[in-house]
């Protein structure tokens, strides 16, 4: 794709295409993900068309990310676009979403003349367009690294999910805004924090062999509208390539690319307890749905702390607001080892992080009631979330 | 037998004592007026205990004539008019004759004075009656001693406030006599220590210097303007530098201090999008103009007028302090001392322009064809190519870019010339970017040193601009309605829609009359908003009743903040190394680039000295 851009220097003047509606359309949806109404350079507001000898691209691009969709011209013996004259134009990419979506006829036809004017045909409707000057459009990155390693779709997106989340969302300290991804012998692991609470997932990966040891910290705001485009065919391998300063995920005619952040990241690993004082296996679920009714009386208080109290084989969770009142529940834990224990927690973050598990049980570590908690799930060592716990007087 | 009786002249004056003479203050600005109308050229005022126990007024004016010491202590008895027709062009600040008079009845006078030709007069006057007549030395000049104020009027010397308070009334009466005369020397003496003191060499930035310190005299920019019948001129000082209350805005109409609201909205206006809300400036406003076009005989303090032409009269005004700030670089500094004058017109060294628009022309990107560069121009083509088209890569190339083009225009020189340097290019100084700060505030440096830049108040500025222009153009669509809109008018109002019919329906709004006072509305504008069809409606009368004309503009502009505000970047938005000097570029083509529209600064400013000082480097 990138080869067809610069062979193309006056690709400019009357380009001409037709294409499928709903093809288009899933491609435009897709890159206006990309695309901020809140940029300080006007064309970034624009949606870049592309067409060439292969088929159509479509760029869009903001301060983190930029996204591209390739439409080609026959997939799987259908026949997907036409191209009469290859080009390229800048259009107002939210007005064109939504005109292509709300089009009645199944093709579009567009094109340009060398005024950056876009003739929109389809059926009996036409619109004519102002477009942009494509040469103003900035250009992707060029990503030609041999640092690559493949991803399943669907344990690309589980990472994403039970990671991401702990981000911190405040650019005070900006690489706590992103999450840490370390390549190491085959092995990927994840780590976010926001300060106050950390996940940590790794996987193992293909053709990760090869590529020796990386460390790279993305977006986290990157990553969510990446596992927002991927598509459910789950089977299929993500291409993951990785630069200096850019990272390039290749899916099924979507190419993703995300900046990186500058800055050293935290070392994680000496803040994650070893040892173990109190530890106590729950269902995930009735965990989760004890802290969701304790955090009522707790979030009108301001504060979301829910108190938690560990003593002969029974868990108490409570939660008080001094002018509503107070709630109480006992839970009757799969698995009780240890000290007896009193600790108080933010319900927002141990929802957070419960949320995110799929398995049946954890086993959640204590070591005091200042000391970071650790949340596992039973039967996957790979996953890890950590907490920590709220001072009260 | 009637009981109508003819009251005596003392109680007459003690009655018109209670006009004039309404506290210390008021003897202080009586006397002192006396004074500048006798053209002195320094005024020394000496008090004691706030002015209860003594008010001494001494200046080098031309004094009385032994002759006119005992006319003057009678009512309606003055130097300064002569006959009706001088009522219409007073350019005295006295010309009632109360004054004299209304002090004495209350107090215990005594005036010493002389005009130089004549031997001096002494006369001691108490509660209104000469009591003591007698011969002083004949030094040019009045002095006027004021004891024992309202000795003979209880109520009034019960309501004084503390002597700290009358001490400051009386200090802002100087002060303003000060900076209405700035060629007089002023003098306040309290208690044998000196209050203020102006030094009469006839600059107002010095008084205003002896006033509030000398960094706000610094920070004050003059302006002026003129029109056939005004002339205006002033300080007005640094929007950074700003008062919680009004009374900081000095009017005088020749030289006459003076209140007026009209007068006051239009300094306002001309502060406008600089200043935050609920903040005002400093400033002092001088408007010449014909006596007679002015009326200060309103009430006995004069510190009313009524002024024809007054819509022109504001206009000028707005107009002549918006163009001086439109001259100046308005970037708080960190120390909080503003920054100096931007440019200084004569003795500057012409700079080459790095900016990447200096060279990026269209003729760039053809290869220069000189014989003996050819290869290397060719090379630079090239390059210079790079930076039209924006890469997303690091601050590297950005770096390529800035040396590129800088050996580019060493080589072709004729270029740089060519590039016309206009004025509001230069107001904003060319920022370099650094980098960002929690996603919030640009670091950006030049020559002078640091610049921090909120990038949110930036762009809503770019933006507001644009929004403002955009707003006023309106459609001329109209919706009709099915039930018409009432409006009740006062008398006068309803006169003025009137009156202004054919240019409402002008605007979309046609007005029909519907009984005594009231009107219909049978249709409106599309682009009122909607729900607030009424509110805007009444806005637009009382606009119309205010200044006689509608602007659209003005009335839609809280809309045009608030649409700049919502599509600004806030703060916690990475931006790009490119984005940033997007911003930075579009900044420095607005207008006024140094306030967001709600008047907080966009940029601050730290020069290289005050980062030395920071270090230690320098002491």
């Amino acid at each position: 794709m990138q080869e067809l851009q610069d062979s193309n220097p006056n690709a400019a003047l009357a380009m001409k295409c037709t294409v499928q509606k709903d093809k288009l359309a899933d491609a435009v949806n897709r890159v206006m993900k990309a695309i901020s109404s809140k940029t300080t350079i006007p064309i970034l507001t624009g949606v870049k068309i592309t067409s060439g000898r292969d088929g159509i691209t479509l760029t869009g691009s903001n301060s983190d990310i930029s996204i591209q969709t390739f439409i080609p011209l026959e997939e799987d013996g259908n026949e997907n676009a036409v191209v009469h004259t290859p080009g390229q134009i800048v259009l107002p990419s939210r007005l064109f979403s939504e005109l292509v979506r709300k089009l009645q006829d199944e093709d579009v036809h567009i094109e340009v003349d060398s005024r950056f004017i876009a003739k929109i045909t389809s059926g009996a409707t036409e619109f004519s367009l102002n477009g942009l000057d494509p040469e103003e459009y900035p250009n992707l990155p060029i990503i030609n690294g041999s640092d690559a390693f493949r991803i399943r779709k669907d344990l690309l997106k589980d990472m994403i999910k039970q990671t991401v989340y702990a981000v911190s969302v405040t650019e005070t300290r900006p690489v706590l805004t992103g999450v840490k991804w370390m390549i190491n012998d085959g092995k990927l692991s994840c780590v976010a924090t926001d300060s106050h609470r950390l996940a940590q997932r790794s996987v193992s990966v293909e053709n990760g062999e090869d590529s020796g040891t990386h460390t790279l910290v993305i977006p986290g705001s990157s990553l969510n509208e990446l596992s927002k485009i991927l598509d459910d065919d789950d089977e299929q391998l993500v291409d993951i390539i990785m630069t200096t300063n850019q990272i390039l995920f290749k899916s099924n005619n979507v190419q993703f690319y995300s900046r990186l952040l500058d800055g050293n990241y935290p070392d994680t690993s000496r803040l994650i307890p070893t040892e173990s004082k109190t530890t106590i296996d729950l269902g995930t679920k009735d965990l989760y749905r004890a802290i969701e009714r304790a955090s009522l009386l707790a979030k009108e208080e301001r504060n979301n702390v829910v108190k938690l109290r560990a003593e002969g084989n029974q868990v108490e969770i409570s939660s008080q607001s001094l002018e509503l009142g107070r709630v109480f529940e006992t839970l009757v834990p799969e698995h009780f080892e240890g000290d007896p224990l009193r600790i108080s927690f933010s319900a927002k973050f141990m929802m957070d992080a419960l949320g995110k598990l799929d398995a049946q049980s954890v086993r959640i570590h204590f070591v005091g009631p200042m000391r970071p908690i650790i949340i596992r799930p039973i039967g996957d060592e790979n996953i890890l979330m950590l907490i920590l716990p709220i001072r009260t007087f | 037998m009637g009981v109508i009786k003819r009251l005596s002249e003392t109680l007459a004056n003690k009655i018109a004592a209670g006009e004039v003479v309404e506290r210390p203050a008021s003897v202080v600005k009586e006397l002192v007026e006396n004074a500048i109308d006798a053209e002195a050229s320094s005024v020394l005022i000496e008090i004691e205990e706030g002015g209860l126990k003594r008010i001494k007024v001494t200046d080098d004016g031309r004094g009385f004539a032994p002759e006119d010491c005992r006319i003057a202590f009678e009512r309606h008895a003055t130097s300064k008019i002569h006959e009706d027709s001088d009522l219409f062009h007073i350019a005295t600040l006295g010309f009632r004759g109360e004054a004299l008079p209304s002090i004495s009845a209350v107090s215990h006078l005594e005036l010493t004075t002389s005009d130089g030709v004549h031997p001096g007069t002494h006369l001691v006057l108490q509660g209104g009656h000469v009591i003591a007549d007698g011969l002083a030395q004949s030094r040019k000049g009045t002095s006027i001693k004021v004891e024992g104020l309202f000795y003979n009027t209880p109520a009034r010397l019960k309501y004084l406030k503390s002597i700290h308070t009358e001490l400051g009334q009386m200090t802002d009466v100087v002060n303003r006599m000060a900076l209405a005369y700035p060629h007089v020397r002023f003098t306040l003496v309290h208690e044998q220590k000196t209050v203020f003191q102006s030094n009469g060499s006839g600059q107002l930035s010095h008084v205003l210097a002896a006033i509030y310190g000398v960094r706000t005299a610094k920070a004050a920019f003059p302006f002026s303007g003129k029109s056939l019948d005004f002339k205006v001129e002033g300080l007005a000082v640094h929007p950074q530098i700003s008062r919680a209350g009004r009374q900081y805005v000095y009017i005088f109409i020749n030289n006459r201090f003076i209140r007026n609201y009209p007068i006051f909205n239009s300094i306002m206006e001309g502060y406008h999008t600089l200043m935050m809300i609920g903040r005002y400036p400093i400033c002092v406003l001088h408007i010449q103009m014909d006596p007679s076009l002015v009326d200060v005989n309103v009430h006995p303090a004069k510190l009313e007028a009524r002024i024809s032409k007054e819509k022109e009269l504001c206009a000028l005004i707005s107009e002549s302090i918006r163009s001086a700030f439109h001259r100046e670089r308005l970037i708080p500094s960190v120390t909080g001392k503003p920054h100096s004058r931007a440019s200084k017109p004569k003795n500057e060294q012409q700079t080459l322009d790095f900016s990447p628009t200096a060279v990026t022309g269209p003729d760039l990107s053809e290869p220069i064809e000189h014989s003996e560069h050819t290869q290397t121009e060719k090379a630079f083509s090239e390059q210079v190519h790079e930076p039209e088209t924006h890469t997303f890569s690091s601050q590297m190339a950005g770096k390529d870019e800035s040396a590129t083009t800088l050996e580019q225009s060493v080589q072709d020189t004729s270029d740089v010339e060519d590039s016309p340097s206009d004025e509001p290019q230069r107001r904003m100084p060319k920022l370099y970017p650094i980098g960002q700060m929690h996603g919030t505030y640009i670091f950006a440096q030049n020559e002078d040193g640091l610049y921090i830049i909120d990038q949110h108040a930036a762009q809503e500025r770019i933006k507001y601009e644009f929004f403002r222009e955009k707003v006023g153009e309106t459609a001329r669509e109209v919706q009709q309605l099915l039930v018409p809109m009432t409006f009740d008018f006062s008398a006068s109002e309803y006169e003025t829609v009137t009156e202004y019919q054919d240019y409402l329906q002008e605007i979309g709004l046609n007005f029909e009359s519907f009984g005594t006072r009231s009107l219909i509305i049978r249709s409106y504008p599309t682009w009122l908003p909607e729900g607030r069809e009424e509110e805007m409606i009444n806005d637009i009368v009382h606009q119309l009743i205010e200044t006689g004309k509608v602007s659209i503009k003005k009335l839609r502009e809280k809309l045009a903040k608030m649409m700049a505000c919502k599509r600004s970047i806030k703060a916690n938005h990475y931006l790009r190394p490119d984005e940033i000097q997007a911003l930075l570029d579009s900044l420095s083509k607005a207008q006024d680039p140094f306030t967001c529209p709600h008047g907080r600064p966009v940029l601050v400013h730290f020069t290289p000295y005050e980062m030395e000082k920071m270090f230690k480097r320098v002491q």
